[in-house]
């Protein structure tokens, strides 16, 4: 038998509190609270989630400022004629929210990797350059470049608005069924070095 | 008939083909192509083959022809590769990024008749390469396609890493042609006109390049007028060994370079491919006169 004397935990005291049924309030009441609160919670990690998908926030990391940020801002998705861009997330981030939260927990391991340092020196990076870069291309290659396409769309493009090089390519990539990245590998950041006949396609 | 007018005659019949067998008296008459040619830099065929760095590469391997993607943009590449951005590791100052050049060409039956004019350009003030030749001109027969890639890339497929002027290359190789072989039939013939020299060539690429030992090339002339240089070359239909005979109704894989600038090895201007076709259907023809 309990010693009627001695104070329970704090935690069993919660427990208690939150087993008890409402004395006050109507069940209704509760509902509501209770789903205000379930969307400013909600609200609240989608916002904590969203700030980490945009540009502001990946080049908070030194490694990717000053290793492929200067890199992406010598391209056509960092600026051109029409102002139309592709920032660090568009590429790098899925939209869906399935494959966007696969994503983020798989990005935990980025965490660690800054803790250690793997990429913290232009010198390290360019040592992992390749495995980087190819690790990109088959997460690409593997959703049928997925992120390329929430903009583009090889069905609608304009044949005559191309240059003769451009139609051909994209004629070809339509016959054989490719997916963007296969040919478009160095689009936003340098090509490594070390290549081999497996990453041309 | 008195006998002497009757010889007269015959004599006359008879000499007649040898009489028709000169080139077009006149040239204005003969179509001709526009081919702009481009500096290459160091694009070799085990560059423009490699997927990695080509991306043209795929295009060459389902059959695609180098022209295909490219015959719009051979001044933009020229410039690109001019200017050390691209496939230069030494870039000389001043030198043309391409040349617009205008081949005409047309056969009676017995020779066929070759005519390139280009514009000089400006000289770059570098050291000159060939001291005897401001300029030299040549162009690459093939037939049959026995020679891999030269349907498609017209003369690439004799252009090696390794070989002399390429970087690192050996001063003793030539261009060649992968499992060049006269007798296996698998050779450029190569024909070539030296300004300096004012002499003709007659040769071929197998497993190295030789100047000499073709009998089809007739001669070439070649004058600069006002800036505009003129080569007209007569090239027999047959001749001999490392000549790729010529036929009516066929194609043949061409290309031609310039050497300009007192240039030599890599340093020319080079066209894309560009095939010949003798009465019949090519981006080149020759039509009978």
């Amino acid at each position: 038998m309990k010693d009627p004397e001695v104070r329970p935990s704090a935690f069993k005291r919660l427990l208690a509190f939150l087993k008890r049924p409402s004395a006050h309030y109507s069940l209704g009441a509760l509902l509501l609270v209770g789903f205000a609160i379930g969307v400013i919670f909600w609200g609240g990690f989608n916002t904590v989630v969203e700030a980490t998908n945009t540009e502001t926030f990946c080049l908070s990391c030194h490694e990717m400022r000053d290793n492929v940020y200067p890199e992406y801002q010598q391209t056509i998705h960092y600026s051109n004629r029409t102002g139309v861009r592709a920032t660090c997330p568009d590429c790098h981030v899925p939209r869906e929210w399935t494959h966007k939260m696969v994503r983020k927990v798989q990005a935990t391991r980025e965490l660690w990797g800054k803790l250690v340092g793997t990429i913290d020196t232009p010198e390290k990076f360019e040592a992992k350059r390749l495995q980087l870069a190819r690790s990109e291309w088959a997460r690409m290659k593997a959703s049928d470049s997925r992120e390329c396409r929430n903009c583009h769309s090889l069905e609608s493009m304009n044949a005559a608005s191309q240059k003769q090089r451009a139609r051909k390519q994209h004629e070809m990539a339509r016959e054989d069924n490719m997916t963007c990245i296969d040919c478009h590998k160095g689009i936003a950041h340098k090509k490594p070095q070390g290549m081999t006949e497996e990453d041309e396609e | 008939m008195k006998r002497s007018a009757l010889y007269l005659a015959v004599a006359g019949v008879l000499l007649t083909p040898a009489a028709q067998a000169a080139a077009p008296a006149d040239w204005n008459a003969v179509p001709a192509t526009e081919i702009t040619l481009f500096y290459p830099g160091v694009a070799a065929v085990e560059w423009i083959t490699k997927g990695t760095e080509h991306g043209g590469a795929r295009a060459l391997r389902k059959g695609e022809t180098c022209a295909d993607c490219h015959s719009d943009e051979a001044r933009d590449m020229g410039q690109k590769i001019v200017s050390g951005q691209k496939l230069e590791p030494s870039p000389i100052a001043g030198k043309a990024p391409f040349i617009n050049a205008r081949v005409q060409a047309a056969h009676d039956g017995q020779n066929l008749y070759l005519r390139f004019t280009w514009q000089q350009p400006a000289a770059s003030g570098a050291a000159k390469m060939d001291e005897k030749n401001p300029v030299k001109i040549a162009y690459m027969l093939e037939a049959g396609s026995r020679v891999e890639l030269a349907e498609q890339s017209g003369c690439w497929a004799s252009c090696h890493n390794g070989v002399r002027t390429m970087p690192g290359g050996d001063e003793q190789k030539t261009k060649y042609v992968k499992d060049g072989s006269l007798a296996g039939g698998v050779y450029y013939d190569l024909n070539q006109w030296r300004s300096g020299e004012n002499k003709a060539y007659d040769g071929h690429i197998a497993e190295a390049r030789v100047m000499e030992g073709g009998s089809a090339l007739q001669g070439a002339t070649g004058s600069l007028s006002n800036g505009t240089w003129s080569v007209v070359f007569t090239r027999a239909f047959s001749g001999g060994q490392g000549d790729v005979t010529l036929e009516p109704g066929k194609v043949y894989s061409f290309g031609f370079a310039i050497h300009d600038d007192h240039a030599s090895g890599r340093y020319h201007h080079v066209s894309l491919g560009y095939p010949l076709g003798i009465d019949a259907e090519a981006p080149i023809v020759a039509k009978r006169l």
